[in-house]
């Protein structure tokens, strides 16, 4: 790949400028759909964009107490390390810009950098709603990770690769939703677990501690923040659907299977309520990891009894 | 053709005032009142007037947000609260009194432990009377406020009297 494309496929598309475009196109589609359950009209479609230009040309207050470089920088790396996990994965239905074996993994620990960092961020404030937001976000960081790396590596197990590409190529066509569906399952609420969406948004509870580890950040980097959310969303709504659901080969199957599965996560949003931190930590470690434990020694068992059919 | 460094900044100016205002966020401050106008605010943002429409979304930090609505006539001991609030609150900020107390004190007008109205301790931008005045109300003097943030008028400190809303 030349220099020029590579610099393209970076800053504009499929990452960079296109990417960020398209987080705010589906943090609307999730307000919006959610605002339909609960009998309202909802935001309009620019709304996202509003919200983060508006708060691009705000100030951004540093209070006292924080280390200045760490608060200017953390939004960045939060905002840069869900657009590098970008790269690997097979956005809009084109192949991934950059790939090499064992990506996968790489591509889930980038994406936990979000959660990170916002971590970092809550506790670097003096502000006790921030430490507090900072300890149930990174509390719920360690319950759910596992389960959802462990979900998304079961795919990769019967691929056998630990590569996205070639995993959404041997995934193509075959719909892992009906043949793991357990995977599926905790792959779909580690998503949610992960964007801290209702029910798990017990990081971010704004009727007990504010607005969690973000409380002290106005301005830019809430802006930044918003933003590394919205590609997040795109990002594990597209490895889900490449895995689970039948691959996504083309723009438009990439639309539908990322919808559905948004459509998906919001009805469960509009359903449940939120869990408290240790109610979260519970149900991970107790169902989640064991029902994904489960569902890799079913996949190895078939896979021990092919191999011998085979031989045999 | 290439816009002149003014031009560049009317434009600048255009796409930032249209964000400020398709994009206001709230937060709700009672600086001593009854409640009467707080559980008012409270229904606007129900689902029967949503105001996620408007881009309206109520905040729970002082940081994230752009409009203080804020209610009662100030008690004493509210000042300082009411004051660190506001000053917590990113540039530009903008303050909604809502309620005949937070316009000139109402009920408690006159009082020893009262301050007399939000516009006695924090500039205020627009005030939308009643006791309690209905959600059609607030929604009203909200769109205001924004419409004259388009015209690009800020106003200047005691430059509204109470009552007046544009």
């Amino acid at each position: 790949m030349s220099t020029v494309t590579s610099i393209a496929a970076l800053l504009l598309f499929p990452s960079g400028l296109f990417l960020l475009l398209s987080g705010l196109a589906y943090e609307w589609a999730d307000r919006k759909l959610l605002a339909q359950f609960q009998n309202r009209v909802g935001p309009r479609w620019f709304q996202p964009l509003a919200d983060v230009v508006k708060l691009l040309a705000k100030e951004e207050v540093a209070p006292d107490g924080v280390n200045g470089r760490l608060f200017v920088a953390l939004p960045i790396i939060a905002l840069a390390g869900a657009l590098t996990a970008a790269l690997y994965v097979p956005l809009f239905g084109l192949a991934p810009a950059f790939s090499f074996p064992g990506d996968l993994i790489v591509t889930l620990y980038l994406l936990s950098m979000l959660t990170l960092c916002m971590g970092i961020a809550g506790a670097n404030t003096l502000d006790r709603f921030s430490l507090v937001g900072a300890t149930r976000a990174l509390t719920q960081l360690f319950s759910y990770e596992a389960p959802f790396l462990l979900a998304l590596l079961g795919p990769a197990l019967v691929a056998e690769s630990w590569q996205i590409s070639e995993i959404a190529a041997y995934a193509n066509g075959r719909y892992l939703l009906l043949t793991q569906p357990i995977g599926f399952l905790v792959a779909i609420i580690g998503l949610m677990g992960k964007l801290e969406l209702p029910p798990f948004d017990a990081p971010e509870a704004e009727t007990e501690i504010v607005a969690g580890a973000l409380t002290e950040y106005s301005g830019r980097g809430l802006a930044l923040f918003r933003l590394g959310k919205g590609v997040e969303m795109v990002v594990g709504l597209t490895l889900v659907a490449a895995f689970y659901l039948g691959g996504v080969a083309n723009p438009f199957a990439f639309l539908l299977k990322t919808l559905v599965l948004l459509l998906v996560m919001v009805v469960m949003q509009a359903l449940m309520t939120r869990l408290r931190i240790d109610q979260t930590v519970g149900m991970w470690w107790r169902y989640g990891a064991l029902l994904v434990l489960a569902q890799w020694l079913i996949t190895i068992l078939f896979h021990a009894i092919s191999q011998v059919h085979l031989m045999g | 053709m290439i816009l002149s460094e003014k031009g560049w900044q009317t434009v600048f100016d255009r796409i930032k005032t249209w964000a400020r205002v398709n994009s206001p966020w709230v937060i709700h401050f009672n600086s001593g009142s009854c409640n009467g106008c707080d559980i008012e605010i409270l229904a606007t943002i129900t689902p029967r007037y949503d105001l996620e429409r408007f881009g309206v979304k109520l905040q729970g930090s002082p940081r994230h947000a752009d409009i203080l609505l804020c209610t009662g006539p100030v008690t004493r001991q509210a000042r300082e609260r009411l004051l660190r609030v506001y000053e917590q609150m990113p540039e530009p900020k903008f303050v909604v009194a809502i309620g005949s107390c937070a316009l000139s004190g109402g009920a408690f007008h006159d009082c020893y432990n009262t301050m007399g109205g939000v516009d006695q301790v924090i500039p205020v931008d627009a005030y939308i009377p009643g006791c309690p005045p209905r959600p059609e109300a607030i929604i009203d003097g909200v769109v205001k406020l924004l419409q004259k943030l388009q015209q690009g008028e800020k106003a200047e400190v005691g430059d509204q009297k109470p009552g007046e809303l544009s």
